[in-house]
């Protein structure tokens, strides 16, 4: 499996799409930040979820994990990775392993430059910042939560070759199917893989992740187990495909 | 055991039979060709070969094992398919340094293929920008990376120029020398002919016909004679009376399938026609392949 994840991450090291996605996502986490900072007052309780929960790699991985899946069959690499790797599960697995660490990495990478604009600015206006624990339990909080989407973005890529359709329909049900179900019935829009469920497992309040706030969330490691569930379904599911699907 | 074992492989893609109940073998130390015509179904076959494509029946197979069951198939089947398959925005190396991850082989290897293939100079650009030339090179480069024990090429000529083109066939044929089996499919029939020490022909996804190269050529509908006397037109009327068909060549010069040399000398002789030339007909691989491909199933 090692040689696998290696190629898999070599993969996402060797274009520009990696990086780029990265810059932007670095790029708009810390925009938010400095304009939280700037131009709210955070109160020493809320500072921690108003200031430094500003994370968005949970949504680029997301769209990157997708990308790279579908990529696969756009740029017919799919042929050269599967003489590389006939056994299809473990090819998807080591996909998913990578993007999952790729989550992490970028995860951490936006908390660093997230946290140097925010306590920097916090300071200077003389505001209160948040312990350095509780700093520290909320950025692995946050990892976790961008290894799962990770994860879940090559489940959800694999069920769909096109990568256009793949990249507009995750847009349309994070952007809009979501929220809707989230605002219509929130009992079920708990349960959520790509807005309710990432808030929970991240300990963020409903409110402060645009929810209802009678959203009645799960605790975190429910929502990570959810989130676990939701992996294994469409895990499972792409690999039924992919075993099936003939490479022409 | 042959170090490539078809057997019984059948595929239809709905109601299209693409191969139909093809057997064949390809032996180690020898360049066997694939041959032909467009949508004969070889691609389809190599693809079930290498696992790609799921048969419908029977097997495939690498000294006994499927391609799935091989350990570590990229150092044992090196494969060039038809259509190329690179990421455009990663460089001809990472390409490279990508499968030799997957497939666990040495980063050296991935200089050593680039200067087999003469790509040292580009391995640092983008695919997007290589030509197809270079792109096969690549293609080939990738499937060289495990010194692989068998190696499959689907046009493995497309792109090249001719001073590729022979570099290609010295590759095939060294590495056929290594005690590599090599199965090649082509469309350049010439090239085939001066490539290959075996040939399997398909049409239409049945086997049309395999064996050494002199016996697939030599064996399609049986001898050619060719005759040139001081009266053909004479000796054409004999022979059609001894019940040998005749016609003529472009040439003017007379040709008589079927006939041994030896039957026809015989009439000439016995009707005192003089002879100027009389001999088998060279036959082209082309005109074989045209022969064996041009009938309905």
């Amino acid at each position: 499996m090692t040689p696998l994840l290696t190629a898999e991450l070599l993969k996402l090291r060797t274009t520009r799409t990696f990086a780029a996605l990265t810059a932007v996502a670095v790029g708009l986490s810390v925009l938010i930040t400095v304009l939280v900072s700037i131009l709210t007052e955070p109160e020493r309780d809320t500072v921690l979820t108003d200031v430094f929960t500003t994370d968005t790699s949970g949504f680029f991985i997301m769209i990157l994990a997708i990308v790279g899946i579908t990529g696969e069959w756009r740029h017919r690499t799919i042929t050269s990775s599967l003489l590389a790797m006939p056994d299809r599960l473990r090819f998807l697995a080591a996909k998913t392993l990578a993007f999952a660490a790729a989550g992490v990495v970028l995860s951490l990478t936006i908390a660093v430059a997230v946290a140097i604009a925010g306590f920097t600015i916090l300071t200077i206006r003389d505001l209160p910042t948040p312990g350095f624990g509780d700093w520290i339990a909320q950025v692995g909080r946050n990892a976790i939560v961008a290894a799962l989407l990770g994860g879940l973005g090559v489940g959800l890529g694999g069920l769909i070759r096109n990568q256009v359709v793949a990249v507009v329909g995750i847009l349309v049900i994070g952007f809009a199917l979501d929220p809707a179900v989230a605002a219509l019935a929130p009992e079920v829009g708990r349960f959520s893989p790509f807005g309710a469920l990432p808030t929970a497992a991240s300990d963020i309040p409903a409110e402060d992740a645009g929810l209802p706030e009678d959203m009645d969330l799960f605790s975190p490691i429910a929502a990570i187990g959810l989130m676990l569930a939701w992996i294994a379904l469409f895990f499972s599911m792409a690999v039924v495909l992919l075993r099936q699907r003939d490479v022409e | 055991m042959a170090a490539i074992e078809i057997e019984g492989l059948s595929k239809s893609f709905g109601s299209v039979h693409a191969v139909r109940d093809l057997s064949f073998q390809v032996q180690a130390g020898r360049v066997t060709g694939f041959l032909g015509p467009n949508g004969a179904g070889k691609s389809t076959t190599l693809r079930m070969l290498l696992g790609l494509v799921h048969s419908d029946r029977g097997s495939a197979t690498f000294a006994g094992r499927t391609y799935e069951q091989l350990e570590h198939p990229s150092a044992q089947v090196g494969a060039v398919l038809e259509e190329a398959s690179f990421h455009p925005g990663r460089s001809g190396r990472n390409h490279l340094r990508v499968l030799a991850a997957a497939g666990g082989h040495p980063r050296e290897r991935v200089d050593e293929v680039l200067r087999v293939v003469d790509l040292e100079g580009s391995a640092g650009r983008r695919v997007k920008g290589y030509s197809m030339g270079m792109r096969q090179r690549l293609a080939i480069a990738a499937a060289l990376l495990g010194d692989p024990q068998a190696l499959i090429l689907d046009e493995p000529a497309n792109g090249l120029d001719p001073p590729g083109i022979r570099w290609m066939r010295e590759l095939l044929r060294s590495e056929a020398a290594r005690g590599r089996a090599v199965l090649v499919s082509s469309h350049l029939l010439a090239e085939v002919a001066q490539s290959v020490d075996d040939l399997v022909v398909i049409s239409h996804g049945e086997l049309r016909a395999s064996g050494p190269l002199e016996q697939v050529v030599g064996a399609a509908e049986g001898q050619v004679t060719r005759v040139r006397s001081q009266d053909d037109e004479r000796l054409a009327g004999l022979l059609r009376e001894r019940g040998i068909t005749v016609h003529a060549d472009p040439s003017g010069a007379l040709l008589a399938p079927g006939a041994p040399p030896e039957l026809v000398g015989e009439v000439a002789a016995e009707h005192r026609v003089p002879l100027v030339e009389l001999g088998v007909a060279a036959r082209s691989l082309e005109d074989v392949f045209l022969e064996l491909t041009s009938d309905e199933p």
